[in-house]
C-alpha cells in the first residue's frame, strides 16, 4: 500500500532524509523510530504529499504522492494537532468529511460511529475547551472521516497521560484488525515493539535498521544463551544460581559444547534460557555506530 | 491511476472553494458571540438611521439655524430663509434685534445688530439671497434671457508646468458681457449675474465669482446648491476638455472636494475587513494549524480562494451598497472591486509572511496608508491632469461627477491593480505549502521564497520579470505623481533615476531569490548571463504592455514622456530605438545578475551600476528625442 523508494530531502545543504526505501503491505502496522531530527516526520511527510522529495519517489494506495487524488485514500495525523478551537468536534468533523466528499448522511453516521469508539465526549463544546487527550480524539477521528486505506500517524500517542496513551494504541491495533495500513512514528521503542508488525529504525535522515522486530533483534542484537546445570561446568566460566550453575554463551554450538562438559563432569543441562536485547538496546547501539560520521556519509 | 478530466478537476475545485468559503463564514461568525454580535448590529443600524437621515435632510448642517432673521410669512425673503438650513425665521419685530434675532426685513429694509454675529448672519443671508435666485433663473426655460453671458472654460495644455495648477490656463468668454459688476445687496433683490466687461476671464476656473466681498462663502454654497442634496459639484462636464460651466457662478476651483470626500466613503470599509481577514491567514499558520487542510484533497489555491473569497463579497457588497447611497453607478463598483482586491492580495502576502500578530499589524497598517494614499492623492487632481487616472478612484470621482470613463480609461486605471492582485495571490499560494508556510523566517527571506516558488527553470525569470511589471508600473506612476510638483529641471533627472533604480531591482530580485535556493549550485558566470538576459527580455516585452499609457494621453505630459518614452512605446522616433531598450534590459539585468550570483552584498553593488547605466540610456533617450 506504501512504497517509498529512495526517498531524499535537502534543505539547503543539510539533508534531512537521506534515500529511504521501504514498503507497507495492506493491513501491515508500520513503525518508523529514531531520535529527535532523525527524519521521521520529514519521511511521514513525504509520504503524505505534504512535502516535496528533493529526490526519489513514494506511491500510496496506487497513487503517486504528490497527486491530490492520493489524500482521498489518506488519513494523516500530524505530531501536534492544533485544531480550530472556535468550532465544536462535530462541527469540525463535517467540515472535514465535507471537504473528502462524505456524503451528508454517510459522514453523520461514520462521524458519530468513531467518537463513540473514541469514546468521546463533549461533541458540542468548543475545542478550545477540551482537554489534550479529547483533542488527540478528534484529530484521529478525523483522520478517518474519508474511511481512508492508509493511516499516516506522527506520534499518535504524544504527550498524552499512559491511559489514553493505551487507549490510542490499542484503537491503532483494532484499525489494523480492520485491514487499515497504518505508517506511524514514535520516540517511545516500546509503543512501537508492542503494536508495529514491521519496523524501521531511522538516525541522522537514513533508515539504519528495517524488519520485524525478531528479524532485527536477529540481524542487529546480539541474543545470549543461558545455560543452567547441575553442576559446574569446566572449562566454562560458570556462575551459581541457587542449587544450579549458570553458564551464558552465545551461540546454539556453544550451548552444545556446555551440554558435552557438564556430562562429562557428572551433571546435565537442567534449564536453557535466551536472553533478547530489546528494540531499544538495538537502536541505542545503532545510533552509536552512526553517532559520529556525517549526516547522510554512513 | 487515470486523471479526472480537467471539467471534474475544475467542478471539483468550484466545490472546494464554496465549502471553505461557507466555512471560513461559518468560523467568523463563530468567533463574534451573540452578545457582541448584537451589539455590532445595533450599532450598524444606528449609524444608518444616523446617515440615512442626514442624507435624506440634506446632508449634515451643523450651523443649522445658527441665524436668526426676522422676516414676516408673507415676504419674498422668507422662502430663503425658510431654504437655507443655516437660517431661522423669526418674526420681523424690532424690539429683538440684537436679542432674538440678527437681521430683521421689514418693509424691503434690512436692519442689522451692532455684533459680529450679525454681521455674519447678514453675509450668510446674502449668499442665500444669491443662491435662490440662481436657483430661480436656472429654472427658467428661457436660458439665455435668464444667462445672457455664457462662460466657456478650456484648460490648455501646461506642458507639465506645475505653475500651471494655479493658473488653471487660460479662460476664454463667449457671449456679451453685460458690464457692471454684479450686484450683491441682498435688498435690490435683483441681482443679475454677468461677466466682467471686457469678455476675458483672467483668473480661469480659480474665481468666477462675480467680485463681490462674499465670494468665497458664495462659491462654496454655490458648489453645494448646484448639486443636489449630497453636495457633489457638478462642474457641467469636463474641465479638462473643455466644456460650458452653465454660469460664472459655477466657475469653482477644480478640486472635487465633496466627491473625494464620497469617494473615500469607499476606503472605511475595508480597512476594518483586511483585519479579520489577515488574521485568518495568520491563524492557519500559528501553531502548524493550517496543516491538515494542506493534507486535504484540495489546492493550495482553492483554500486561499475559498477563505478570500467571503472578503472579497462583502467588499464588493459593501461598496455597491456604498454607491447606492451616495449616488454611484456601475462605474464606481467597478473602479472600487480591483482596489479592495489589491488590499485582500497585498493583506493576504502580508499574512502570509508575517511572522506574528504584530508583524501582521504593522503590514495592514502600511497596506492600508500606501494604498490609500496612491488611490487618494491622485484623485485630487481629476479635473486638472490624466496623472489622475492611475488611482482608480478618480473614476469614482468622475462616476460622482456625472462625467463618463472610457474602457481605455478604465484599463488604465484599474488594469495594474487587476493584474497586482493576480500576482500577489499567485506568489502567496506558491507560498501556501507545509515547507514555507510553518517557518519563522524573516519577511524579506519569505518574499524571496515566495519568488523562488515560482521559479521553474531560467524562462522563468522572463515570466516573473513580466509579472513585475504591474508594480513597476504602479511605483513608477506614484513617482509621477510625487514630483510633479517639482520643476521640471530637477523632476525629470530624479524621476529617470528612480525609474532605473525601480526597474533594476524588479528584474534582478527573483534573480537574486533564485541563485539563493534552485541555482545555488550553478553560480557560473554563464548561468548569470543567460539569466540575466532572459529577465531583462521578459521585463521588455511585458513592458509593451505600458502601451495602455497611448490611450489616456499621459505621454503627453512630459514626466509621462520622461518615464515612458526611454522604453520604446513613445513617439514613432522610439519605435526606432526598439531594439535598443531589449540590449539595455538584457545588458543591465545580467551586471545585476552577476552580482546575485556571488551574494548578497554583491548584488546590493552591482545594481549601482546597472541603475546608473540605465538611468544614463533614459536620459540620453529623453534628450534625443527632446
Amino acid at each position: 500500500m506504501i512504497e517509498a523508494d529512495s526517498l531524499r530531502k535537502t534543505y539547503g545543504d543539510f539533508p534531512a532524509v537521506v534515500g529511504s526505501t521501504f514498503d507497507v503491505e495492506r493491513g501491515e502496522i508500520f513503525g518508523i523510530v529514531g531520535p529527535n531530527g532523525a527524519g521521521k516526520t520529514t519521511t511521514l511527510k513525504m509520504i503524505a504529499g505534504l512535502i516535496e522529495p528533493s529526490a526519489g519517489s513514494a506511491t500510496v494506495a496506487g497513487f503517486d504522492a504528490e497527486d491530490p487524488e492520493m489524500r482521498r485514500s489518506l488519513g494523516f495525523l500530524p505530531e501536534e494537532s492544533p485544531l480550530y478551537e472556535d468550532m465544536t468536534a462535530r462541527s469540525y468533523l463535517d467540515f472535514f468529511a465535507d471537504l473528502y466528499d462524505v456524503p451528508s448522511e454517510t459522514a453523520t453516521e461514520r462521524i458519530e460511529e468513531t467518537l463513540d469508539r473514541l469514546e468521546l465526549d463533549h461533541r458540542d463544546r468548543r475545542l478550545g475547551d477540551v482537554s489534550k487527550g479529547m483533542k488527540r480524539k478528534v484529530a484521529i477521528a478525523r483522520s478517518l472521516v474519508n474511511d481512508p486505506d492508509v493511516l499516516v500517524y506522527d506520534e499518535p500517542a504524544s504527550g498524552l497521560d499512559p491511559l489514553t496513551t493505551n487507549y490510542v494504541l490499542e484503537f491503532v491495533r483494532e484499525l489494523r484488525d480492520a485491514g487499515k495500513t497504518v505508517l506511524f512514528s514514535a520516540h517511545n521503542l516500546y509503543h512501537v515493539e508492542s503494536v508495529c508488525d514491521r519496523v524501521a529504525i531511522m538516525n541522522r535522515g537514513e533508515i539504519v535498521a528495517r524488519g520485524t522486530v525478531p528479524e532485527i533483534r536477529e540481524r542487529y542484537g546480539t541474543t545470549e544463551y543461558r545455560v543452567f546445570t547441575s553442576v559446574p561446568v569446566p572449562a566454562f566460566e560458570t556462575d551459581p544460581a541457587g542449587d544450579r550453575h549458570v553458564t551464558t554463551v552465545a551461540d546454539m554450538a556453544a550451548v552444545e559444547r556446555v551440554r558435552e562438559a557438564a556430562g562429562e563432569a557428572g551433571g546435565e543441562v537442567v534449564d536453557i534460557r535466551t536472553d533478547e536485547p530489546s528494540l531499544e538496546e538495538i537502536f541505542l547501539d545503532l545510533a552509536a555506530e552512526t553517532v559520529d560520521g556525517p549526516r547522510g556519509a554512513q | 491511476m487515470t486523471a479526472p478530466p480537467p471539467s471534474d478537476r475544475l467542478r471539483d475545485g468550484l466545490r472546494a472553494v464554496a465549502r471553505i468559503a461557507r466555512w471560513e463564514v461559518g468560523r467568523s461568525a463563530g468567533v463574534v458571540d451573540r452578545r457582541t454580535a448584537a451589539l455590532g448590529l445595533v450599532a450598524l443600524l444606528l449609524a444608518g438611521a444616523v446617515g440615512g437621515a442626514t442624507l435624506a435632510t440634506g446632508g449634515a448642517a451643523l450651523d443649522r439655524d445658527v441665524y436668526r432673521i426676522g422676516v414676516a410669512a408673507d415676504s419674498p425673503y422668507h422662502e430663503v430663509v425658510r431654504e437655507s438650513p443655516a437660517l431661522a425665521a423669526r418674526p420681523p419685530d424690532l424690539g429683538s434685534l440684537g436679542r432674538s434675532v440678527e437681521v430683521v426685513v421689514r418693509d424691503d429694509q434690512f436692519y442689522v445688530a451692532d455684533s459680529r454675529k450679525a454681521e455674519a448672519a447678514l453675509s450668510s443671508f446674502r449668499s442665500a439671497v444669491r443662491r435662490h435666485n440662481l436657483n430661480q433663473m436656472e429654472a427658467e426655460e428661457n436660458v439665455s434671457a435668464a444667462f445672457p453671458v455664457v462662460v466657456t472654460l478650456r484648460y490648455a495644455d501646461r506642458g507639465g508646468s506645475p505653475g500651471a495648477v494655479a493658473d488653471g490656463g487660460s479662460g476664454t468668454e463667449t457671449g456679451a458681457g453685460t458690464g457692471g459688476v454684479a450686484g450683491d445687496d441682498p435688498a435690490s433683490g435683483d441681482e443679475t449675474r454677468s461677466g466682467g466687461d471686457d469678455g476675458s476671464e483672467s483668473e480661469g476656473g480659480s474665481d468666477g465669482g462675480d467680485g463681490g466681498a462674499d465670494d468665497t462663502a458664495d462659491t462654496a454654497g454655490g458648489t453645494g446648491g448646484t448639486d443636489g442634496s449630497l453636495g457633489v459639484p457638478f462642474l457641467g462636464g469636463s474641465l479638462l476638455g473643455g466644456g460650458n460651466s452653465g454660469s460664472p457662478a459655477d466657475i469653482s476651483p477644480p478640486f472635487p472636494f465633496g466627491a473625494l470626500v464620497l469617494a473615500f466613503v469607499f476606503f472605511v470599509p475595508m480597512n476594518f475587513v483586511i483585519q479579520p481577514y489577515g488574521s485568518s491567514i495568520l491563524n492557519e499558520r500559528i501553531n502548524r494549524r493550517g496543516e491538515l487542510l494542506l493534507v486535504a484533497p484540495v489546492s493550495p489555491t482553492a483554500i486561499v480562494a475559498g477563505k478570500t473569497l467571503p472578503y472579497l463579497a462583502t467588499l464588493v457588497g459593501l461598496t455597491a451598497v456604498i454607491a447606492l447611497a451616495i449616488g454611484g453607478g456601475l462605474t464606481s463598483v467597478a473602479a472600487v472591486a480591483p482596489i479592495a482586491a489589491l488590499y485582500l492580495a497585498a493583506t493576504f502576502v502580508g499574512g502570509m509572511f508575517a511572522r506574528s500578530f504584530k508583524e501582521l499589524t504593522f503590514v495592514t497598517v502600511t497596506i492600508s496608508v500606501f494604498l490609500t494614499s496612491y488611490a487618494f492623492v491622485p484623485a485630487i487632481f481629476t479635473n486638472v491632469t490624466p496623472i489622475a487616472l492611475i488611482s482608480p478612484l478618480t473614476l469614482v470621482v468622475h462616476d460622482l461627477q456625472g462625467t463618463g470613463v472610457t474602457a481605455a480609461q478604465y484599463a488604465f486605471s484599474t488594469g495594474p491593480f487587476y493584474v497586482g492582485a493576480a500576482v500577489l495571490f499567485t506568489l502567496g499560494v506558491g507560498v501556501y505549502r507545509e515547507e514555507d508556510m510553518f517557518t519563522q523566517r524573516p519577511v524579506p527571506l519569505k518574499f524571496l521564497d515566495a519568488l523562488d516558488s515560482r521559479i521553474a527553470g531560467p524562462r522563468s525569470m522572463a515570466v516573473l520579470s513580466a509579472l513585475a511589471i504591474p508594480f513597476v508600473f504602479i511605483v513608477e506612476l506614484l513617482a509621477i505623481a510625487v514630483l510633479f510638483v517639482l520643476p521640471v529641471d530637477v523632476s525629470i533627472p530624479l524621476l529617470l533615476l528612480v525609474v532605473a533604480g525601480v526597474e533594476e531591482v524588479a528584474k534582478s530580485v527573483h534573480v537574486y531569490a533564485g541563485f539563493e535556493n534552485d541555482f545555488t549550485n550553478r553560480r557560473t558566470l554563464r548561468t548569470a548571463l543567460i539569466l540575466g538576459s532572459l529577465s531583462g527580455l521578459g521585463f521588455f516585452l511585458g513592458e509593451k504592455l505600458t502601451a495602455v499609457v497611448q490611450f489616456v494621453g499621459l505621454p503627453d505630459l512630459a514626466l509621462g514622456q520622461a518615464a515612458f518614452t526611454p522604453v520604446g512605446v513613445g513617439s514613432a522616433a522610439a519605435l526606432g530605438l526598439l531594439v535598443a531598450p531589449l540590449v539595455l534590459h538584457a545588458t543591465t539585468t545580467s551586471i545585476a545578475a552577476l552580482g546575485a550570483s556571488r551574494s548578497r552584498n554583491w548584488y546590493f553593488a552591482a545594481l549601482v551600476p546597472a541603475t546608473l547605466l540605465h538611468a544614463a540610456y533614459n536620459f540620453a533617450v529623453v534628450s534625443v528625442l527632446g
